[in-house]
């Protein structure tokens, strides 16, 4: 079982170096670029051109890109399913019995997926390449509360051993005689003996864990410091604010497109 | 550097009080361990030295509480961290979660306090190297056992340098092997004697090796405290579900027996039944 509920994956990279706040700006201006880039194929020609050679910069091409299919796909094939078959009017393809593929429908599906891919390239690219903990405190740095870096930080953690207790709950449930394989309906009923003990114990876990992060100074009054180091720089600092201006230009050109058409 | 006065405390919705009238005075550096049975108001104590009672749990307190120089009842737990540490039963529960390796977990206190990078690189090491842990630093948290865990937990405030450290069972759900690593990582920090230990625990014979003092508690009241051979051997305790070290129920034994004269004191150590017997 892996330690942490992150797909994270260490390399030495210049992406993986760059500072957090430099890939979530590209992964913001990859989703304003997917949602306003016009045309059918400008997406993936975007995403061909940038996105891949930055993924192969950071050592993770196979891996972004695996993981990139793996998202894409099951919304490729319903878009193109239920559009494609079930677009009213259009122009029939092809004809299967009753069934038609409607070009209409293709052509808004192959659109669709275009930004899907965009909109969701660039965060598996933040994600893939920055540790989870260095973009919560580059956030906490700027401002962001740090309860909320906290919470984000200990779910990612924890979800792995909330499935180890779930699972060892369940074990000694069904060494008592409960059952838990058949129909659905014996299912849903071997799923409270096994909530209940999993629930109440996490709430109790929560008074000791605040104690214990009072003991830790979690809300010591005064300045923070960090032990991980975020690398930043001018021209990453420039490149940020580049990004940001790329996107109004992008959210702009496409308005005004939109109120000439 | 610890100075309880009269204090009585009842948790919320309780009617019997958790501590009946406890005065304890611990000067600074001293290893001072309290024994008693379950409910005998072990915790209660731990966290009234911490500031969680009354701050956290509420309910009624009287008397009065100062460590490290401050007066517990005015101030807030978040202000004396750095100050009093807290080591509890439960390892996984002390681990933020919030952290990816041992070193930045133990970093993590320091990081709250303020403390400048340099600073916080060479106490890690340090606390590191006293709990026996500089060869897991690069680790998951999660990935140690549950001694090793709980070493993490008291690096972890060790490298605070509060002091004053409170540990409530610390050994408690761990095995013997477990047990053993948090020994030996508290016996390191008792020679080390720059600060001053409150340690609640049930394994006597680990306590007889190196607690400078012992106080038994019985249902909330301190009923014995002094040296540790005085008070394990004591008849006081004998009442109070404390139980005795295997040394000295056998120096009992033979005792009763006739084999070794009755006014020969009673051993808490190896050392001190092998004398007693030879």
């Amino acid at each position: 079982m892996s330690e942490t509920f992150s797909i994270y994956l260490a390399r030495e990279s210049g992406l993986h170096r760059l500072h957090p706040l430099t890939k979530l700006a590209l992964a913001g201006f990859s989703m304003v670029a997917g949602l306003a880039l016009p045309g059918l194929w400008l997406t993936y020609a975007a995403f061909a051109v940038v996105m891949l050679p930055v993924a192969a910069w950071g050592k993770i091409l196979g891996a972004y890109a695996r993981a990139v299919w793996r998202l894409l796909l099951p919304f490729a094939v319903s878009l193109l399913l239920v559009q494609g078959l079930f677009w009213t009017g259009g122009t029939p393809l092809i004809r299967v019995g009753p069934l038609s593929l409607k070009l209409e429908g293709v052509i808004f599906a192959v659109r669709s997926s275009g930004r899907i891919l965009l909109v969701t390239g660039g965060f598996l690219l933040l994600a893939l390449s920055t540790r989870p903990d260095a973009l919560m405190i580059a956030l906490a740095q700027r401002g962001m509360p740090r309860s909320i870096a906290y919470i984000v930080l200990t779910t990612l953690q924890i979800v792995p051993r909330f499935q180890a207790k779930a699972d060892a709950i369940l074990d000694a449930q069904r060494s008592r005689g409960l059952e838990t394989e058949g129909n659905i309906l014996r299912r849903v009923r071997a799923l409270l003996p096994l909530i209940v003990p999993l629930v109440l114990g996490s709430i109790l876990d929560i008074e000791e864990r605040a104690i214990a992060l009072e003991a830790r100074g979690f809300s010591h009054p005064g300045p923070k410091t960090s032990l991980l180091v975020l690398a930043d720089s001018a021209s990453q600092v420039a490149a940020r604010w580049g990004l940001l201006a790329g996107m109004v230009v992008l959210i702009v050109a496409r308005l005004v497109a939109g109120c000439w058409a | 550097m610890i100075h309880v006065h009269d204090l009585t405390y009842r948790y919320p919705g309780q009617s019997r009080p958790a501590l009946l009238d406890v005065n304890l005075d611990v000067p600074a550096g001293q290893f001072c361990a309290v024994v008693g049975a379950n409910a005998a108001g072990k915790s209660t104590l731990c966290y009234a030295l911490t500031g969680f009672v009354p701050h956290f749990y509420r309910g009624k307190l009287q008397g009065t509480i100062s460590v490290a120089g401050r007066d517990l009842l005015q101030t807030p737990p978040g202000e004396l961290a750095g100050e009093i540490g807290l080591v509890f039963q439960n390892p996984f529960n002390q681990i933020t979660g919030a952290r990816f390796t041992v070193r930045e977990e133990v970093a993590f206190g320091l990081e709250n306090l303020g403390l400048p990078r340099e600073e916080i690189l060479s106490r890690i090491d340090e606390a590191l190297a006293l709990t026996g842990l500089a060869d897991v630093a690069d680790r998951s948290p999660y990935a140690l056992s549950g001694g090793q865990q709980q070493r993490l937990a008291i690096a972890s405030m060790v490298v605070m340098r509060p002091r004053v450290l409170v540990l409530d069972e610390p050994t408690s759900q761990l095995d013997p092997v477990g047990t053993r690593e948090v020994f030996a990582a508290l016996s390191a920090l008792a020679a080390a004697g720059d600060t001053t230990v409150v340690l609640a625990e049930h394994k006597l014979e680990w306590l007889a090796a190196f607690a400078q003092r012992v106080v038994a508690l019985s249902g909330g009241q301190i009923v014995a405290d002094g040296p540790p051979r005085e008070v394990l051997t004591s008849p006081e305790i004998k009442g109070c579900g404390v139980g005795q070290t295997r040394y000295t129920q056998a120096a009992r034994v033979a005792q009763r027996d006739g084999l070794v004269p009755a006014d020969k004191p009673l051993p808490i150590t190896l050392q001190q039944a092998i004398d007693f017997f030879t």
